[in-house]
């Protein structure tokens, strides 16, 4: 299938700062895709040339197969939901979403029948007359979105939307904003610094860094198998474990840490024997005992912090090399309270082994 | 609602309110109720009151003619400074432009310099351009003092409106032009209707700068200083009534649009 947008090696500098370092990215049509990572990562640079607003220093972007770089924004078919919603002041609801419609020059019964088969959409029909100024934070939200899917445009682009919603209605708009992508097949690229988001609505997370594309993948993938430090860091909560590589065996790993031998799945890489590696493991992965399990593999540590957390309880664990691990059980799994001594066991595949 | 002097005795503080309120209201009613005097002579007491100066005003085809003369230069000073004004404050707002500030204290120079030197150096100006004194070059003048109240005024509004509404409207179709009109000029509109009130009332109180650029033709301040040269009657005392209610009312309610556009 031919790509609904493809960035092919865009660079975008601002004097000196890469701002967005030889991006390759093709997005399959009526995906939902988000861009992941820190502020000034690129996300939103990469998002911004696709709209218009910003021209790639080299590179090209093409749009249902057209060459789009150096098109203004009024000639892509492709629409922005701001971050601050941007919906015009002076205009009531019903005319702020018909705005891009009457620019179309569609006939004025048909924009009124669209906009209105639209607010409906999002339960808003009752508030079409009201100006912006008199709605709530979720409800600007809704006539933002709607406002940007009038014109039925190929890709819609979300730039942080929810970011000035509070976590309650934030959970729910992001429900809603999938439910709404299901109906109207649309691809929708969203663009957010919340990991928690991102594995919450996306078909598909880019994880950027610098500028780059740390990694691509459904939010599954990501989670279990992160590639580098950097992902395993920025999506959940991880453990690094970090040693000499004594041995490959079958897609798993050997690596000296804490005094005994580990395991941790290879997950695609392959480094030398001997050399350093780095592997990640989730918390909840981390099965903790009182007593030295038998015919398993485990480490050794004390617990020194133990903070229950209602759906679960987390025990910070440090061992005898100094580093700290954070593993995470069932509230009324383990009695052990702090200073206890505990020996750490997880199944060997759910620790990975990490690119750099 | 903060409080200042909050150790002070509130009676002292509203006291020394109201002494302003009188020093600067007593006059005006003074004036106002000579206005009603059915007598030749400006001076207290009235023993007699009448609407006769009123009527006789309303009459005057010499008042009404400055009128409507003063209404038609106020009008088109308005419209000149209300586009170079709204010109001005787009291009010192927008992005990339080099000495933004000299740009701005320039236009704001015309509101700084004194009234006198600003005509005298217009007169000079026209003379040497062969433009002659008259209706053109008072609307000239006029414009040229009128034009930083709409700068300022319209860059307030600009700074306040969020960045990306222009952007929103390019988005869903609309060129700069287009984007313009139907975004821009909409958000300036009270800082626009506020501007355009205080062109008017600026125009129509201005007299330095029509006494030396004017021609023949008398506007409505020109024409008292000229009846008060030929001695004070309540005819005059009625006429600045007339012009002081108009104007205030024009003031306060551009006050009352403004401040509630803003919210």
């Amino acid at each position: 299938m031919q790509p609904v947008v493809h960035f092919r090696n865009v660079n975008k500098s601002y004097g000196s700062s890469l701002a967005v370092d030889n991006l390759d990215l093709a997005i399959e049509p009526g995906q939902f895709v988000t861009l992941l990572g820190p502020s000034g990562c690129g996300k939103s640079t990469t998002l911004r040339m696709l709209g218009g607003f910003e021209t790639p220093t080299s590179g090209e972007i093409f749009l249902d197969g057209q060459e789009i770089s150096r098109l203004p924004p009024n000639k892509r078919n492709v629409n922005i939901v701001f971050q601050d919603y941007a919906l015009f002041p002076h205009l009531n609801v019903r005319r702020n979403v018909a705005f891009g419609l009457e620019l179309k020059g569609m006939a004025s019964d048909a924009i009124h029948k669209r906009t209105m088969e639209l607010l409906s959409l999002v339960k808003l029909t009752d508030f079409a007359e009201r100006m912006p100024g008199q709605l709530s934070g979720g409800q600007r939200q809704r006539v933002a979105l709607m406002r940007a899917l009038a014109p039925n445009p190929n890709v819609l682009l979300l730039d942080e939307p929810l970011s000035a919603l509070d976590a309650k209605l934030r959970q729910q708009m992001q429900i809603e904003l999938k439910s709404i992508q299901k109906t109207t097949g649309k691809t929708f690229i969203f663009v957010t610094h919340d990991q928690e988001e991102a594995l919450t609505m996306s078909d598909v997370v880019v994880v950027m860094n610098a500028g780059r594309i740390e990694q691509m993948g459904d939010p599954h993938t990501l989670y279990a198998k992160p590639r580098s430090r950097f992902v395993a860091n920025f999506i959940g909560e991880t453990n690094f474990i970090e040693g000499r590589l004594k041995a490959i065996d079958g897609g798993l790993a050997a690596i000296e840490w804490n005094g005994s031998v580990v395991h941790a799945n290879l997950n695609g890489q392959s480094p030398a024997i001997d050399s350093t590696v780095a592997a990640a493991i989730r918390p909840e992965a981390i099965s903790v005992l009182s007593q030295k399990p038998a015919n398993t593999i485990a480490v050794s540590g004390r617990i020194t912090q133990r903070i229950f957390k209602g759906d679960h309880t987390s025990l910070t664990v440090s061992l005898e090399n100094g580093q700290s691990v954070v593993a995470q059980l069932d509230p009324v799994a383990l009695s052990a309270v702090t200073g206890d001594d505990v020996w750490l066991t997880w199944r060997e595949n759910d620790a990975v082994v990490l690119a750099d | 609602m903060r409080s200042y002097f909050s150790d002070f005795p509130k009676t002292a503080l509203q006291a020394s309110y109201w002494l302003f309120v009188i020093y600067l209201l007593l006059p005006l009613a003074l004036m106002m109720a000579i206005s009603f005097k059915d007598a030749n002579f400006v001076a207290f007491p009235i023993d007699k009151w009448t609407l006769k100066w009123y009527a006789q005003v309303l009459q005057d085809k010499q008042f009404l003619e400055a009128c409507a003369y003063s209404i038609f230069i106020a009008l088109m000073t308005t419209l000149f400074a209300t586009i170079i004004g709204v010109w001005i404050a787009l291009l010192i707002s927008a992005e990339g432009i080099m000495a933004r500030s000299v740009i701005f204290a320039l236009a704001c120079l015309p509101a700084v310099v004194p009234g006198l030197i600003n005509a005298i150096s217009m007169r000079i100006f026209i003379r040497v351009l062969d433009i002659p004194t008259g209706t053109g070059a008072i609307i000239l003048g006029h414009t040229v003092h009128a034009v930083p109240f709409v700068v300022i005024m319209v860059l307030t509004r600009l700074r306040s409106m969020p960045n990306n509404l222009v952007d929103a409207a390019r988005d869903l179709g609309a060129d700069s032009f287009v984007a313009f009109m139907r975004v821009t000029l909409p958000y300036l509109t009270p800082a626009l209707a506020g501007g355009m009130v205080f062109c008017v009332l600026t125009s129509i109180d201005d007299f330095v700068r029509t006494f030396f650029l004017g021609g023949y033709q008398t506007t409505l301040p020109m024409l008292i200083f000229a009846k008060v040269q030929g001695g004070m009657s309540p005819e005059i005392n009625a006429m600045a009534t007339l012009v002081l209610i108009v104007t205030a009312a024009i003031g306060l309610y551009a006050e009352h649009f403004t401040r509630r556009s803003r919210t």
